[in-house]
């Protein structure tokens, strides 16, 4: 049971990092909590489950569409809202309530068009993804089922999404620490001011990173049918909060922390459904306020945030 | 006339009269003791937002602390109700003193880590582990203290306190020292005040209405889930009326809360995907156009709003 | 007057990391002296300001005023035992009236004072004109003598100025030089960090020269000019000889 857990923690906690990770690079560059972050993931779920029931796309494209569709949503919605945001007094504050609003509309509006009930798309289809690649990488046909690591057997989506995810950990990284946009958008995340003066343009790189954070949203909602089960329009609330609790233990800024807090996270909640399993539900706000409290810059963090 | 004076003649008596006249003409009294439980939520989040800057995202806990603390000691003690409602207050008051340390955090970690502490309350309040106690996710149900009218009159009064509590703000030195914590902690600092403390007392001050606020809607409902006194909605709100109305003056939240509220039963109730979806982009417009809320207006025209 | 100094600052240490920002500072203040506090860019001047009004706690050394140790208490409690200092970029209290920032400062000053008080303090920093309006309103130079003004009201017996003279045209200079010399006269002890020498030259009766975090000399600026170490520090070693 204990290797079991800890084993689906890190599967389950690196699908956290790659939710958190959007969160993490919006919060960083631009210090807005995306409250509506959640329910961006929702809108990538559901245009994953369209794309599926509508024209049969596999969910493995269906990344690179949702990825591309919202980059292009998050550039005018950043030039919409931002600036006008960051011009009031206490834009920090001020940005949980726009975003909050967001996420109303987006929830509403959802629910409007979609309907309430639960739709999901059969785990069958990642594991056809996964099946393909393995016969690729070893030359003879792979089943498409349960993948085994280590004696124990994960659905083959967890093994799909927790690959994926650390693929795009790994070119969010590359994208920060060996692009020449991503070394403006570290100096924006350091000093807005700074980068301002040294005649950066702030707006254009905040753009592109909040479309990049919507972006990412979107591809962990194409794997939220098969890592939270079914998806509804109210999904995005409980997952934008864990999201923050992921991005809060591993430090702001830096995609490796993002990383290590989704997984700190993913197996504690592992243990706690294993051995105190009625408990398992206050895991993620206690694990957030004892980080807050002890460590406020996060595991890997430099930054700290003192009142 | 002193401007205490003026305030209390232009907003606290004639609130206090209509809605003490209102039962009497207008027959649904939960829609009337919802709208006082709000107008007190959202001096609540005044007190701490409008004062001092820090946004309870969690403010929900309060309530619910509150609510619980009365039911536990009807449950248990079989209290009479203002002696439960007393301890309803000092558990969040608690529950505001156990949170204290939050305030080392800045702007968004504090909201986040306190909208964590409501979460956590919740899921320890709600857990089937404690069934015994706070009778978990079955909620509770209070025989025997059942008297709406009562519980209308407390929560009237309750709310007249609340409203003279925002008026000595608005006109004391105190406020004023709040209102430069939130401008400039240092420069308070180098003014003589007691940042830390005088934040902390703002702090227990707002939980203190939250907890009356929760416990006199458990006195009234006598019936509720824990979903229902921890739901996020109540702090939403809160907020959301406390910052339409304008922050640091009293008469803000008030219109806060008769505006949106009103809307909000008047419309929103029957089509609720709809006015969600209105309610969300008020709420952008708000933050983008008027964050400083209905009488920022006003008092850009000049006038000393109460 | 007492001929014990007001203050006195022994070997005063303060690291941000691995940077010594002070590194064993010493020097007294008398009541009623104007002590100029000088040197070149990262010496230390402003740090040394803002360890002895509480900012920060010192890592090293002792501070004391009027005998007690005071290092490491919190800001307000320094301002009731009567310490005040200006910044160095006014911070006035943007949303409040001007008023409002010199009155919330007399409330919770030291003394508590009345409000006739705040009156004679906005005119004595010409800000009668402004008294109404948000601070915010105000052009720099004003939100310096509101800054003042919010200093002096809470009754400080030790005052300690972070470069006030910059952005002052010069009948301003000579007033606000003439208004600090007066405080000196009431009995207040002045620390003055400044880097435009006339006006220092102006109001100071003895200065001291800083270096990483050091004093490298005490004296009259006048002696301080002809100094080799000084010479060397502010302007290289070329110069020195």
């Amino acid at each position: 049971m204990l290797v079991y857990s800890l084993l689906a923690g890190l599967l389950f906690g690196l699908y956290f990092s790659l939710i958190g990770l959007g969160l993490n690079l919006v919060f960083g560059v631009m210090r807005i909590v995306n409250l509506a972050h959640g329910d961006i993931l929702m809108l990538g779920a559901f245009l994953a489950f369209w794309l599926f029931t509508l024209f049969a796309i596999n969910p493995v494209p269906a990344i690179a569409v949702a990825f591309a569709v919202f980059v292009i949503v998050g550039l005018p919605l950043y030039y919409l809202l931002v600036p006008r945001l960051l011009r009031a007094k206490d834009p920090e504050m001020l940005s949980f309530i726009l975003f909050f609003g967001l996420s109303q509309v987006i929830e509403a509006a959802a629910t409007i068009a979609f309907g309430t009930s639960e739709r999901s798309i059969p785990g069958g289809e990642l594991g056809a993804a996964i099946a393909a690649v393995a016969r690729v990488f070893t030359g003879h046909a792979v089943e498409n089922g349960p993948v085994e690591i280590f004696g124990q057997t994960f659905p083959a989506a967890w093994v799909a999404s927790g690959l994926a995810s650390g693929f795009a950990v790994l070119l969010v990284y590359i994208y920060l620490y060996r692009t020449k946009l991503g070394t403006l958008t570290r100096a924006v995340m350091v000093n807005r001011e700074e980068a301002l003066a040294t005649g950066i343009n702030v707006h254009r790189v905040s753009a592109i990173a909040f479309g990049i954070g919507l972006g990412l949203a979107a591809v962990a909602g194409v794997f939220a049918p098969f890592m939270l089960g079914s998806i509804t329009p109210a999904m995005g609330a409980e997952v934008t909060v864990t999201s923050f609790a992921v991005i809060v233990i591993g430090s702001l800024g830096n995609p490796l922390g993002t990383v290590l807090g989704g997984v700190i996270y993913g197996v504690s909640y592992m243990l706690m459904q294993s051995y105190y399993s009625s408990w398992a539900n206050l895991l993620p706000y206690v694990l957030l306020i004892a980080i807050l409290l002890v460590r406020p810059s996060g595991l890997l963090g430099r930054q700290v945030r003192r009142a | 006339m002193p401007r205490v004076l003026r305030h209390a003649l232009l907003v606290l008596l004639p609130v206090v009269a209509v809605f003490a006249i209102l039962p009497g003409v207008y027959s649904n009294h939960l829609l009337l003791f919802n709208f006082i439980v709000f107008m007190m939520l959202a001096q609540g989040v005044n007190v701490i937002y409008g004062f001092t800057g820090y946004l309870p995202f969690g403010y929900v806990g309060f309530f619910g602390a509150g609510a619980y603390g009365f039911s536990l000691m009807v449950l248990h003690l079989h209290a009479p109700p203002l002696a439960a409602l007393l301890v309803g207050a000092a558990a969040a008051v608690t529950l505001g003193l156990l949170l204290t340390p939050l305030f080392r955090l800045s702007g968004a970690y504090f909201s986040i880590a306190n909208l964590a502490a409501a979460l956590a309350v919740f899921q320890v309040v709600s857990n089937p582990a404690l069934e015994e106690i706070t009778k978990g996710p079955y909620g509770i149900s209070l025989s025997g203290v059942f008297n709406p009218t009562l519980a209308y009159a407390t929560a009237l009064t309750l709310l007249a306190a609340t409203l003279a509590l925002v008026i000595y703000l608005r006109n004391s030195h105190f406020g004023m020292a709040l209102q430069a914590i939130r401008e400039d902690p240092i420069s308070a600092g180098m003014a003589g005040i007691n940042v830390v403390r005088e934040r902390i007392i703002a702090w227990l001050l707002s939980a203190l209405i939250a907890g009356f606020a929760g416990g006199v809607f458990a006195w009234y409902v006598s019936v509720f889930y824990p979903e229902t006194v921890f739901s996020g909605e109540f702090t939403i709100f809160a907020i959301v009326f406390a910052l339409f109305g304008g922050n640091a003056t009293v008469i803000g939240p008030i219109l806060g809360v008769i505006i949106l509220y009103g809307i909000y039963n008047a419309v929103g109730i029957s089509t609720p995907q709809y006015f969600q979806l209105i309610y969300g982009a008020l709420i952008m417009g708000l933050v983008l156009f008027l964050p400083n809320g209905l009488v920022s207006l006003l008092q850009r025209w000049g006038i000393d709003v109460p | 007057m007492s001929l014990d100094p007001l203050l006195t600052v022994d070997g005063l240490v303060k690291r941000f990391g691995g940077f010594r920002a002070l590194d064993g500072l010493s020097f007294t203040l008398k009541a009623g002296e104007i002590l100029g506090l000088v040197g070149p860019n990262g010496s230390g001047k402003t740090t040394c300001i803002n360890v002895i009004s509480g900012l920060y706690t010192p890592d090293g050394g002792t501070i004391r005023f009027e005998g007690r140790p005071i290092g490491g208490l919190a800001s307000h409690r320094l301002v009731h035992l009567g310490i005040n200092r200006t910044f160095q970029i006014p911070r006035p209290f943007l949303g409040l009236s001007v008023r409002e920032n010199v009155e919330i400062a007399t409330a919770y000053g030291r003394n508590r004072r009345s409000a006739s008080d705040v009156n004679t303090l906005l005119s004595a920093l010409d800000l009668v004109a402004f008294a109404e309006k948000p601070a915010g309103e105000l052009n720099s130079a004003h939100q310096k003598m509101l800054d003042l003004a919010r200093a002096l009201a809470t009754g400080p017996r030790l005052l300690l100025v972070d470069e006030l003279a910059a952005g002052l045209n010069p009948a301003e200079l000579e007033r606000v030089g003439a208004k600090l010399k007066e405080l000196a006269q009431s009995g207040i002890a002045l620390l003055v960090v400044e880097h435009l020498m006339g006006f220092m030259d102006q109001i100071t009766d003895r200065v001291i020269v800083m270096n990483a975090g050091k004093e490298i000399f005490e004296g009259s600026l006048a002696n301080a000019v002809r100094n080799a170490q000084v010479v060397e520090v502010f302007l290289g070693g070329a110069y020195a000889a």
